[in-house]
């Protein structure tokens, strides 16, 4: 019944097209816009490397080493912080290159603005991690950007070989009788000279070289910027740190959204529903008072009386159901004894039979236990009104510290996360937590839903 | 009368309609939302609508947009909106073009169908009919406080009857007292609050509003 982890989609997962190899791929490589684009990244990048890395080194040396004279620390250390402000701004110009030409995005860390007095200022400025990543990035970036250039190499090379025959035939361009004969050349810097062509049928070896080394040359770039891409990421991005403090605020910008939404929603029901009704009861009440005149005079019309009467019962009654459900959404009662009780009222007043199991060791907090249920409610009431299941489990278990809800169904799937989808406001909701909500929903079912909550808020 | 209802909750809806032809007016169309509504005006030239504020498909003012829309292209249709909240801001908008004809009660007001009908016979007429609550805010947000502190009791109550929009005689009526003694409060606020007299009750409406809410 249960499907393994390995079917649910996973970030990341994402197979992207150039990791496939085949025949075809290895041909088309070299005539790829993403080949040209990475040739362009590497001939582009080593000249801002050199001159980076060397300002950035030179700057360091001198500060460092003017810091440690004593006699000019304040110069020396001043020197240092222009250092990282420098890397700052090489690695913002390696940032839009690699963006512009690789499509790699490294979101730029938060600009550094130090207040206070003036060695605060400079403390701070001391401490910039990011500043630091930058510096190490423009530093590690030299030897990559070498071997992005000799990468080029290789394209070149196996341009000039593939012309060989092309300018023995064409351009006579002929070794003079005594010479060793055209050369070929070799982008393998080691291991003796290739073979130098001496008749226009040997020109055909250099360019099968040519060739082979054609084909070969993307892929040496590619790993090069393969390379460069990982510190990008690893060096240029916002940092750990930053990147939680995003995530925090995302994920509590979505708490704030998902409670004033809440709200929106019960104003709106009960303004549409128990309002309503209450106006209704009040007015037929009214008109079935004036109907039955002063005390004493005989009732005008006791057939429309008691339809009035009736009326206003009837609202009473919906008002009543109307608030009750509202209460219901709001908190249900049944959960102050525990996820287990809860659910097992939700299963009972399901449509669809419900498999229900529950084994919580640890009870989790109040919070946790109402996202859960009311996940577990949404999902229950997706199942009934979209899937068409015949039956659905619903399993609730403890692992690794971590509550998880698991509602699969035998319907006919299809369920997907996405811009007004219930399940993304689920989402939302699990995230606002740190939670996470998984969907496996192919197309003719099953659909399975798995929802991970911490123990705590 | 000749009526026609705007609102989205259909037990209200039919309430009112059986509600008011009980009471011998003629209900033309009961609609539920603002555009069919303007369709049935312009079709049926009822003297008055009922307009519920909140309709879809925003449900936030449609049927404020529509009452403006009416009064200016039917200006001899009288407007009567009706919501569950007052909003002061909705009411300012709404008499911005006048206070001729047009009303602004909070929904609970049907629960007393006789008052409820007579307001919506003054709004048909010609007159106003605004909501204690909407004087109430006012009066509450306004700077005015220390001169509203010099009216007795019993001119204040006269001013809200009359930023409600009643005539003299409906006041002296509410107020269990002789037209004579409505007159006299009526000259004394007037005097106090150095707001500029007048006889016409919607003129007179619109005065204390913009007085309150300077």
């Amino acid at each position: 019944m249960h499907e393994s982890a390995g079917e649910r989609p996973r970030e990341g997962a994402r197979a992207e097209p150039s990791r496939r190899f085949s025949p075809g791929a290895v041909l088309r490589a070299p005539f790829t816009a993403r080949a040209w684009a990475e040739v362009a990244y590497c001939l582009i990048g080593f000249p801002l490397t050199v001159v980076g890395t060397v300002l950035v080194l030179v700057l360091l040396a001198l500060g460092t080493g003017l810091t440690a004279s004593l006699v000019g620390t304040v110069l020396g250390l001043a020197l240092v912080v222009a250092a990282v402000g420098l890397a700052r701004g090489c690695a913002a110009v390696h940032r839009r290159l690699a963006q512009g030409l690789l499509g790699e995005r490294a979101d730029a860390p938060p600009r550094l603005l130090p207040t206070g007095k003036a060695f605060a200022r400079l403390d701070a400025r001391l401490r910039d991690a990011a500043g630091w990543r930058s510096v190490a990035y423009v530093l590690v970036k030299l030897p990559v950007a070498a071997f992005g250039l000799y990468a080029v190499g290789w394209w070149l090379t196996a341009l000039l070989n593939l012309s060989a025959p092309l300018r023995w035939a064409v351009f006579h361009q002929r070794p003079a009788a005594g010479e060793a004969g055209m050369p070929t050349i070799t982008p393998i810097p080691f291991g003796g000279g290739a073979p130098h062509s001496t008749s226009f049928a040997g020109t055909f070896v250099a360019a099968a070289i040519g060739v082979v080394t054609l084909l070969a040359a993307p892929w040496f770039t590619r790993g090069v910027v393969a390379v460069d891409r990982w510190l990008i990421r690893a060096l240029l991005g916002p940092g750990q740190l930053a990147e939680r403090v995003r995530s925090l605020e995302e994920s509590r910008a979505l708490a704030v959204d998902d409670s004033a939404a809440l709200l929106r929603r019960l104003e709106r029901d009960l303004h549409d529903g128990a309002q309503v009704r209450l106006v209704a009861l009040a007015m037929s009440l009214d008109m079935a008072k004036e109907r039955l005149g002063r005390d004493g005079e005989p009732v005008a019309d006791p057939a429309r009386v008691r339809q009035l009467v009736d009326t206003a019962h009837r609202n009473a009654t919906e008002a009543l159901a109307e608030l009750r459900d509202l209460a219901r959404g709001i908190h249900p009662p049944a959960l102050d004894d525990g996820l287990s009780d809860a659910l097992s009222t939700l299963a009972a007043r399901s449509t669809v039979p419900v498999e229900l199991s529950v084994d919580v060791t640890q009870r989790p907090t109040p919070a946790i236990e109402t996202i859960a249920y009311f996940c577990a409610a949404e999902l229950l009431t997706n199942v009934i009104k979209h899937s068409g299941a015949r039956r659905t489990v619903l399993r609730v278990a403890q692992e690794d510290g971590l509550l998880r809800l698991r509602v699969t169904d035998d319907g006919r799937g299809g369920a997907t996360l996405g811009a007004g989808s219930g399940l993304t406001g689920l989402q939302q909701r699990v995230r606002t937590v740190d939670g996470r909500l998984d969907v496996s929903s192919p197309s003719g079912g099953p659909t399975a839903v798995t929802v991970e909550l911490p123990l705590h808020a | 009368m000749r009526i026609v209802i705007a609102e989205d909750a259909a037990v209200l809806r039919e309430l009112l309609a059986q509600m008011l032809t009980e009471r011998g007016h003629e209900v033309c169309a009961a609609v539920p939302d603002g555009d069919t509504l303007l369709a049935a005006v312009a079709e049926h030239r009822p003297d008055v609508t009922v307009v519920d504020i909140r309709m879809p498909p925003t449900h936030t003012d449609e049927g404020l947009r529509a009452a403006i829309g009416i009064r200016r292209e039917h200006p001899g249709t009288g407007v009567l909106l009706f919501s569950q909240y007052i909003e002061t801001k909705y009411a300012t908008r709404l008499l911005a073009a006048g206070s001729a004809g047009v009303g602004y009660l909070l929904k609970d007001r049907v629960a007393n169908v006789a008052e409820f009908t007579d307001s919506l016979s003054r709004v048909a007429a010609g007159g106003t009919a605004l909501d204690p609550e909407v004087v109430t805010q006012l009066a509450g947000a306004s700077r005015r406080g220390d001169d509203l502190e010099s009216l007795t009791a019993r001119e204040r109550e006269v001013l809200a009857l009359m930023a409600e929009g009643r005539t003299n005689a409906a006041i002296a009526q509410t107020l269990v007292v002789s037209a004579g003694t409505v007159e006299k409060h009526v000259a004394a606020v007037f005097g106090k609050l150095a707001l500029p007299a007048s006889e016409d009750a919607n003129r007179r409406v619109l005065a204390v509003l913009r007085y309150l809410e300077s």
